[in-house]
């Protein structure tokens, strides 16, 4: 009875929502085009994912966030065949460590770790530590987030390469990293004063440097460039590339089973 | 002497936090309870857990740095006395004294650690070590007459 119930529900409350994603692409769609789903790739010119692969990577990602439900929060695949995963702050070392040497995964190399700064969120900083593992030949990408003020553990301890990685994050975003061995400067030069990939940086630097010929010596010298505040407006208010809309969603999450 | 000029500095750099903690104190201990917990959150720290070991850290660092000014004036070729260095370490430190968090504290208690490694090791140059006195920066045009011959306005 309560599952005839409930597809009774579903069929009724499915067109509704259907309705309202219709109308609002009418709001916005200038052009009139053929209004449907994203069919199979014909073109080309597009890469064409192997589904095989992409359930494999989905599976994966299920099994990784069944056997550590503690610390990851969301798996998703972006780009069509990229897995990621995406974890709570605490987890770095424990999801690092199991994605390095559980036996079904073996992401031995830690290709890269990239940050990135949205100023509009309550943990404006994203850490994302980009995985391969030669043995399935594999890649996976962990994603978690921190703010100005609050440390990362290093994973130094776990991959010797995030020595110079994480000193590269502290340089340009200024995220301190607990227990890093050494962890100082690695691009900007001595004395430099703010963290250049933070969004609050001005494209023109805090200061200019030149070399002055009384004092014979490099000096450092506050830099305003005078320019009255503009606010640029880049999107256009017609819609330019209608062909675009069926493009592939950024990310598409895989659900999984919160078993409590 | 030096003992007195730093408790001097401390004094001026907690003695706001002081206050403040003071005041939360007379306040019924129910209400101080629960406004606390609405105004704060939980953070993960740093490195130091309360005020007393925050201080403690901004000592030792001030401590370090105050040690090493004669080898610096030593090592590099700058025209300033130890005495100089002094009085720039002190309004340094003195320029954040009205930061309370422990967190911002810590953090800038790394940074200046780093300088100092930075410093010590020579890895900085003269004109690095130069810029904290900012003897090239031109004044700012404040009144009519220095504006107009800046050509602002």
């Amino acid at each position: 009875m309560a599952s005839l119930l409930r597809q009774v529900s579903k069929a009724l409350r499915a067109p509704i929502n259907r309705n309202i994603a219709a109308c609002y692409q009418s709001r916005l769609q200038s052009t009139e085009t053929a209004n449907v789903e994203p069919p199979v790739e014909t073109r080309p010119t597009v890469r064409k994912f192997d589904a095989v692969q992409r359930t494999q990577l989905k599976d994966f990602g299920k099994y990784v966030a069944e056997c550590l439900p503690k610390y990851v929060e969301k798996v998703q695949l972006t780009a069509g065949d990229e897995l990621e995963i995406l974890i709570s702050p605490e987890g770095i070392l424990p999801v690092l460590q199991f994605l390095k040497d559980h036996h079904n995964c073996q992401f031995a190399n830690l290709t890269d770790i990239a940050g990135m700064d949205i100023p509009s969120r309550p943990y404006r900083f994203e850490i994302i530590y980009n995985l391969l593992s030669l043995r399935f030949n594999s890649r996976i990408r962990v994603k978690t987030y921190t703010d100005e003020l609050t440390p990362v553990e290093s994973c130094n301890d776990i991959f010797k390469a995030a020595n110079w990685y994480e000193r590269e994050i502290w340089d340009m975003y200024g995220v301190f990293f607990a227990n890093h061995p050494d962890l100082r400067r690695i691009l900007t030069d001595y004395g430099f004063e703010g963290h250049p990939f933070r969004k609050d940086f001005p494209l023109s630097g805090y200061v200019e440097v030149r070399y002055d010929d009384e004092k014979k010596r490099v000096v450092i010298e506050p830099l305003e460039l005078a320019q009255e505040f503009r606010k640029f407006e880049l999107s256009a208010p017609w819609e330019q590339f209608p062909n675009f809309r069926r493009a592939l969603p950024v990310a598409e999450e895989i659900n999984v089973d919160k078993k409590e | 002497m030096i003992t007195t000029k730093i408790l001097n500095l401390l004094f001026i750099l907690f003695f706001s936090c002081q206050c403040h903690s003071a005041r939360t104190v007379t306040c019924d201990r129910k209400m101080a309870h629960q406004t606390i917990r609405q105004n704060l959150k939980q953070v993960k720290p740093i490195l130091s857990l309360d005020k007393e070991e925050a201080r403690k850290r901004v000592l030792s660092l001030y401590k370090a740095w105050y040690r090493q000014l004669p080898y610096i004036v030593k090592q590099y070729d700058i025209p300033k006395t130890a005495e100089q260095l002094k009085q720039k370490l002190r309004e340094e430190f003195t320029k954040h004294q009205d930061i309370k968090d422990v967190r911002v504290i810590d953090m800038l208690v790394i940074k200046g650690q780093m300088e100092l490694k930075e410093t010590v090791n020579i890895w900085k140059q003269k004109g690095h070590l130069m810029s904290y006195f900012k003897d090239t920066w031109e004044p700012k045009p404040t009144d009519f007459l220095s504006k107009f011959l800046a050509g602002k306005e």
